[in-house]
């Protein structure tokens, strides 16, 4: 909880790293400012420890200089150790190599958990916010009138295809990503992350209903979108022909269901066997290695 | 201080073993698991005299490039017999992969027991022995990975000379590791503690080295030194980012953690 106005020395030698923020994030930190400035001495217990870090003004009124947050250098070491991910896999290794090419000691990785799951939650995350931008994109047009507004099911099948190949280039390790986001202490993010996900997907597929079918949709869309991961770790056919011809199958499933009562029961068991089959198969698909 | 040090010497190790019952070794395994080391690593072990770190560190780097080796050598299917072989030789002649570790005492006695010790467990290579003062080390600027520090930097006078010394030599995403007692929090075993360390301790020290009055000096030492949540912001004074620790034996000795960044 490091809130105290730090002594000007610290202002002058900033850090050996951490870099000067961009212009354009000078303005979301101004508000913090004002709340620093105004209590100088005493201690604020509540403040995030994780924002980006306040600006430092000195007593002789010098420059407040803007740097990166801790958790700001974190996220760039963590998409420079991406590209090691074919060779190291999700390891701490990987984010080692990352850290050095940013100029940075490989003990920087010690930084993070040393299973590698900061690494994977943070290329799920990067992947969710693509597909997001893509799908904002792809509504723009629509919008514009520059394309057509695509049926449900083509929607869906886009999306989930569209989300799914931003793993081809990890597809050798992804199966061992699998199983360390499926260890206890990652469950609620990657789960979180998944779930965000797939509302997402909803959201711009147009779903407007806040009543029972809200749950039953999430919840068809996220066993298609597992078992279709699944089904792509074991595809070996040329572009994963066979995994776009499943996830068009199961999208047309869902499709067909209805709004019966059945539905309910059904999504419950699918979802049951999915995860039932997830755990399975990646404990299969995955010489186990110890994980660490 | 160094005239503790100079007696003690000799007797360090096993005044260890007795006085923790062991379970030093354990502490110092964990800190260099904490510190997991790649191949490559150099690290600067201060106060590190009779050499349990650095001898850490090698095994531990030691067994990674190994399994590094068989790893590329699975992968090494298809190659000829000349290729792997000459792979071999390559891999032989860098079993640690380039690592190195300096230890750096304030006291030549300890690193002299620390050299015997080496040669007598057979460790020759990637080690170096540098006497020098934790306030103002011997070193350039930006030259280590990593910074260790095990139950050294409790005798030190200025600590925050020390620690500013540490972040000097690191290289940027370096990283800083403090094994040191500390503070218990549990009261009934910090009362059990506090029995231990002034009735049986400085008789310990009486029986096995002959000293008293060092051991005496010991169990005060750690009673001085500050708690967990005060030497973390000195360490976060003196310039580290991403400052942590880790309670051992619920507080008997704690790990510090911090990146220069």
């Amino acid at each position: 909880v490091r809130c105290q106005l730090s002594p000007p020395h610290r202002a002058l030698q900033g850090s050996a790293v951490l870099r000067r923020v961009s212009d354009e994030q000078k303005e979301p930190l101004a508000s913090s400012q004002q709340q620093f400035d105004s209590h100088p001495t005493t201690h604020q217990p509540e403040q995030e420890p994780q924002g980006p870090r306040p600006s430092y003004t000195g007593q002789g009124g010098q420059e407040s200089e803007d740097y990166e947050s801790e958790e700001q250098l974190q996220h760039r070491i963590l998409t420079a150790a991406l590209e090691f991910v074919p060779e190291h896999g999700w390891t701490a290794e990987a984010i080692a190599e990352g850290a050095k090419t940013l100029g940075l000691s490989a003990a920087a990785a010690g930084m993070f958990h040393s299973d590698g799951s900061e690494l994977i939650l943070h290329f799920v995350s990067q992947c969710n916010t693509k597909l997001s931008e893509l799908l904002e994109q792809e509504q723009k047009l629509v919008q514009l009138g520059e394309a057509e507004k695509k049926p449900t099911d083509q929607f869906l099948r886009d999306a989930v295809q569209a989300r799914l190949r931003m793993l081809i280039p990890y597809i050798e390790k992804w199966p061992q990503a699998l199983s360390i986001l499926l260890l206890p202490h990652n469950i609620p993010s990657s789960l979180n992350l998944l779930t965000s996900m797939i509302d997402d997907i909803w959201h711009y597929a147009g779903d407007q209903s806040t009543d029972f079918n809200w749950y039953t949709r999430r919840a068809v869309l996220t066993g298609i979108y597992n078992t279709t991961e699944l089904v792509m770790m074991q595809d070996s056919s040329p572009d994963f022909e066979d995994t776009w011809r499943f996830l068009e199958n199961r999208v047309a499933d869902a499709m067909n269901m209805g709004n019966t009562a059945n539905q309910v029961q059904s999504t419950g068991e699918a979802v049951v066997q999915g995860l039932m089959g997830a755990a399975v198969t990646v404990s299969n698909a995955e010489p186990s290695r110890a994980v660490r | 201080v160094y005239q503790v040090f100079e007696s003690v010497a000799k007797k360090y190790d096993v005044m260890n073993d007795s006085m923790t019952l062991g379970i030093h070794r354990v502490w110092k395994d964990i800190l260099v698991h904490k510190m997991n080391p790649s191949p490559g690593t150099l690290l600067l072990d201060v106060a590190g005299g009779t050499g349990d770190i650095a001898f850490r560190f090698i095994n531990y780097v030691r067994s990674v490039r190994e399994r590094q080796l068989q790893r590329k050598l699975r992968h090494h299917q298809n190659l000829s017999w000349q290729e792997i072989a000459e792979s071999y030789q390559e891999d032989k002649s860098k079993s640690l992969g380039d690592s190195q570790v300096v230890v750096c005492d304030i006291n030549k006695e300890m690193l002299k027991v620390g050299k015997q010790k080496a040669q007598y467990l057979g460790y020759s290579e990637g080690l170096s022995w540098v006497l020098g003062n934790a306030e103002e080390l011997p070193f350039d600027d930006d030259k280590f990975d990593v910074y260790t520090i095990a139950f050294g930097i409790r005798n030190v006078t200025r600590i925050d000379l020390a620690l500013q010394e540490a972040y000097r030599v690191l290289k940027p995403g370096g990283r800083f590791l403090c094994l040191e007692f500390s503070q218990v929090s549990n009261s009934l075993l910090s009362r059990l503690y506090d029995l231990y360390s002034f009735q049986v301790i400085p008789v310990l020290g009486e029986v096995i080295a002959g000293d008293w009055k060092s051991y005496q000096y010991l169990v005060e030492s750690i009673r001085r030194f500050p708690p967990q949540e005060e030497f973390k912001a000195m360490i976060e004074d003196a310039g580290f980012f991403k400052v942590d620790y880790q309670n051992l034996n619920s507080g008997i000795v704690a790990i510090h953690s911090g990146f220069k960044l």
